[in-house]
């Protein structure tokens, strides 16, 4: 198991497609905590999150021949664990309304106050605050780290959205942190 | 590692040890991904026929100048098959959604580009005759006959 920890995700894949399922557990042990994380973002609950990221790993599991090993294994499972809350938020309700009070007026540079460094402590305090649509960018941006590319593959939206996305929920952010 | 990591871990591997779960083989894949584009080629064709077959009747039973004899047309016209274009159209956009590319492009501009697309490849279809030919010849010659436009030669 040791020489196969050293391996990529994809080859990881390649493995368990040819024979050793066993090391699907490597897959869930180098995930579970970041989905975790990000479903509890999204969905704030949970139990319902542990429930999306468990029935998540199941799907990639049933699905892993439909993965592409060229592409990245953590965008295809971020995707998949995207779309297992986005259920459980429509089934039970759980999007946080857009608030009232928020606008877009400040045209000061949002970059000079949030620093990506600092920002990510910021993030994890306002992010519950913020509707879902913002709050999906900014923690996969912040928290997970993710490049705008992959965000665009994970969310299935062009890069461009992505960028305007966490521009803007920089600027919800700072109104309501500062409110704070 | 926390207890709730560990269940879920624990739950996952034991479904796969005791068979609960299986990989789909890669031909399910395969036979997906061949249907769907089978599926997005047949609404394309479909729906481009369907504009250029609108175009043409207009242009053969009633003349242009007589388009303004809409009771006639109204009464005479058959409209189910601007219905099948229409819902052409719709599977052809659904469809092309379900591709990786589609995300990258505004879904805006996909649904307009896709319906201008058709459009104007049925008009240049009709333009450059295909349609002529096709509905000199069985089975469009028959279907012509029997159900678009009864006394059709």
């Amino acid at each position: 198991m040791d020489i196969y920890e050293k391996l990529s995700d994809e080859e990881i894949v390649e493995h368990i497609r040819k024979s050793d399922r066993e090391l699907y557990s490597i897959i869930i042990k180098r995930y579970q905590e970041k989905l975790l994380r990000y479903a509890n973002n999204l969905i704030k609950n949970e139990d319902k999150s542990r429930d999306a990221v468990q029935e998540s790993f199941i799907k990639a599991f049933i699905n892993l021949e439909s993965f592409n090993t060229k592409k990245k294994f953590s965008s295809w499972i971020y995707r998949i664990v995207h779309n297992e809350t986005l259920n459980i938020i429509k089934k039970y309700k759980l999007e946080t309304p857009l608030l009232e009070d928020w606008d877009f007026a400040d045209e000061e540079n949002i970059e000079e106050n949030f620093d990506k460094n600092d920002t990510k402590e910021k993030v994890e305090k306002c992010l519950k605050q913020l509707p879902l649509i913002y709050i999906e960018p900014l923690s996969l941006y912040y928290i997970d780290e993710k490049s705008h590319e992959e965000i665009s593959d994970i969310l299935k939206i062009p890069m461009g959205t992505v960028a305007t996305r966490i521009n803007r929920a920089k600027k919800i952010m700072k109104n309501i942190c500062q409110k704070n | 590692m926390s207890k709730e990591l560990k269940d879920i871990e624990n739950n996952v591997m034991n479904q796969i040890h005791q068979g609960k779960i299986k990989i789909k083989p890669k031909l399910y894949f395969i036979l997906g991904s061949i249907l769907t584009f089978i599926g997005l080629v047949s609404t394309i064709i479909t729906s481009i026929f369907m504009v250029g077959l609108i175009r043409f009747l207009f242009r053969t039973n009633y003349g242009w100048r007589a388009q303004y004899r809409l009771e006639q047309i109204f009464s005479e016209f058959p409209f189910w098959i601007i219905l099948i274009a229409i819902i052409g159209l719709a599977l052809g956009i659904w469809l092309i959604s379900k591709y990786d590319f589609s995300y990258k492009i505004n879904h805006y501009v996909l649904i307009v580009g896709f319906i201008l697309a058709i459009i104007v490849a049925g008009f240049i279809i009709d333009e450059m005759g295909v349609n002529d030919i096709l509905m000199r010849h069985n089975p469009m010659k028959n279907m012509m006959r029997n159900h678009i436009l009864p006394g059709y030669r």
